[in-house]
């Protein structure tokens, strides 16, 4: 049995207390409030009522939940995979003596740094149908044959948001493995070289396995941040065309903006759910008890 | 050895594709703020040209030099208050003994995680009762909350690197723990200040949902939002000015990047991952 003293405490107490007031307050009491609207018909203007689950039961026959939660978990199924192997890419090639490296380090990280709304409106430019980047340099490289109404088709559209989406993560998920990469001892190389182990097999059953931990972290990560994706779906597409990119986020979004707060809670719990579960593994994948103190 | 060049040589290429696939769309965005017309198709009608510029800073009722300075002001501030408080936090978990210590660090931790949409509705409600809805405030307080919990964990990671026995001999010698924090660890742990601060105020500086509900105008709205609402006058977006607006605001953030991008690996490294 551990003992504590009490002088101790109290001071923790002290320490801790400003923290746990922000994020009391402005955290988990909002996401119970949430929780608890989402019993309520909660209308701007009109009477509150308690209904209990039916919002949930009409969140289970409304097309559009189903829609953007399909969306929602297409969105991460593509993005996420797509944006590790990318930045496993970036980090090799970081973690490589080339020249310049620390400039080009600078360069990755650009996209990262800057808002996501910009990112977004720069992108809506370059899919932009008669002037943009992309129908312009595919016309020119002779990849398309006519030009491309990226934004207006379901497919397309959703096509645009991934590899916008590339665009702006990789740099953090290349940040982060790289951090990986360069704690791999450089004597377990040079031990392979010397048993000629060539390129690949040095990759597959060197650099893989022991990157393994930090590839499951930054795929939570990166899950994580998918799950409640907003801003880029609300510049980029406006969650169309007919629905087809509508977010989650930007569905409760929606709601929240019509007066609506009861049904919009039952959407933002759903989300709020899918999310905690994917925590629950970040938490249990990146073995916090170990490091700590 | 030839397979060694062969690599070089693939490492290289790729390097080159990677910069591309990065830069491109900056060197766009920069090409079409600094021309007269933003169609590219017809390259005769692109001319260099600041009028995109001083458009923007001389329409008053665009309001952009308003949003970046806002921006400005609400990440600066609340990425301080945040990292302070993360500090303090940070010094008990670190040195100081109490229960239910790792339970509260994963209650924080979690804090983080959750989508901001199921809370931005509540928070609307509570802020449109405080009659704080289109203030700084409104912004300030949520982005504190938001940011403590990587904040908290980069100043773990730094203050459990200064040796325990530091503060052990102060406290014989007299200190008590306030003391000890003061003199002693904060000095030592002066690069998890600015590592955390930067994350924070980069977070703050590219908020937007919570920005977009609770903000109305010019006397709060962040850049995030004066960007995603910028209109034209009559019907076709005018991009040569959304474009000179981005780039104007996002000198902070590649300022920052350029100068700092030590402290902010450093600390997305800390935050994301066991050192």
């Amino acid at each position: 049995m551990k003992t504590y003293y009490k002088s101790e405490i109290k001071t923790a107490l002290i320490f801790l207390t400003p923290l746990a007031i922000f994020i009391l307050l402005f955290v988990f009491i909002p996401i119970i409030a949430t929780f608890i609207n989402s019993f309520f018909k909660d209308i701007t203007f009109l009477n509150k009522k308690f209904i209990f689950l039916q919002n949930y039961f009409y969140l289970f026959k409304d097309a559009g939940f189903w829609q953007s939660l399909r969306f929602t978990l297409l969105f991460i199924i593509v993005s996420v995979p797509a944006e590790i192997i990318l930045g496993l890419i970036f980090a090799l090639i970081l973690n490589y003596n080339i020249p310049y490296r620390g400039f080009i380090r600078v360069c990755v990280l650009l996209p990262w740094v800057i808002p996501a709304v910009v990112s977004a409106r720069l992108w809506e430019l370059i899919y932009n149908y008669s002037y943009g980047l992309a129908n312009f340099l595919l016309l020119k490289t002779g990849l398309i044959n006519e030009l491309v109404n990226w934004l207006e088709t379901g497919f397309s559209a959703f096509f645009a948001l991934i590899v916008a989406d590339v665009w702006k993560t990789t740099p953090f998920v290349a940040i982060i493995l790289l951090a990986g990469l360069q704690a791999i001892p450089q004597e377990i190389y040079f031990q392979a070289m010397i048993d000629r182990a060539n390129v690949w097999q040095r990759f597959s059953k060197i650099t893989l396995p022991l990157l393994k931990p930090i590839l499951i972290i930054a795929l939570l990560f990166r899950t994580i941040d998918a799950i409640r994706i907003f801003d880029l779906v609300y510049v980029l597409t406006k969650g169309g065309p007919g629905g087809s990119t509508t977010s989650l986020s930007l569905y409760a979004y929606k709601y929240f903006l019509s007066g609506d707060f009861g049904y919009a809670s039952s959407i933002s719990i759903i989300l709020f759910l899918i999310s905690f579960i994917i925590s629950l593994l970040y938490i249990k994948f990146g073995k916090f008890e170990q490091e700590i103190l | 050895m030839r397979e060694e060049k062969f690599i070089k040589f693939l490492f290289v290429i790729t390097a080159v594709s990677i910069l591309f696939f990065c830069l491109m769309p900056f060197f766009y965005m920069l090409v079409i703020s600094f021309s007269t017309s933003w169609d590219i198709t017809s390259l005769d009608k692109i001319r260099f040209s600041f009028s995109n510029y001083i458009e923007i800073l001389k329409d008053p009722s665009l309001h952009c030099l308003d949003y970046i300075k806002n921006s400005l002001i609400i990440s600066a501030v609340s990425s301080f208050i945040s990292v302070f408080i993360a500090s303090l936090g940070a010094y008990a978990i670190s040195r100081l003994d109490f229960p239910f210590k790792f339970f509260l660090l994963l209650f924080i931790l979690a804090s983080s995680m959750f989508p901001q949409i199921t809370i931005v509705g509540y928070l609307f409600k509570f802020m449109n009762k405080l009659h704080l809805i289109n203030t700084y405030l409104a912004l300030i307080f949520p982005y504190i909350a938001w940011t403590l919990p990587l904040s908290l964990w980069i100043m773990v990671s730094y203050f459990s690197k200064v040796p325990k026995d530091l503060d052990k001999a102060a406290l014989i010698d007299g200190c008590n723990w306030f003391q000890v924090f003061i003199k002693i660890i904060l000095p030592l742990s002066k690069p998890g200040f600015i590592s955390a601060g930067l994350l924070s105020f980069l977070f703050a500086f590219n908020e937007f949902l919570f920005a977009l509900m609770l903000t109305i105008d010019y006397h709060a709205r962040t850049v995030p939002v004066g960007v995603a609402l910028f209109q034209g006058l009559h019907g076709e977006l005018p991009w040569g000015s959304i474009m000179a607006f981005s780039i104007l605001s996002l000198i902070p953030v590649i300022l920052i990047t350029l100068i700092f991008q030590r402290y902010i690996i450093q600390g997305l490294t800390r935050g994301g991952l066991k050192e």
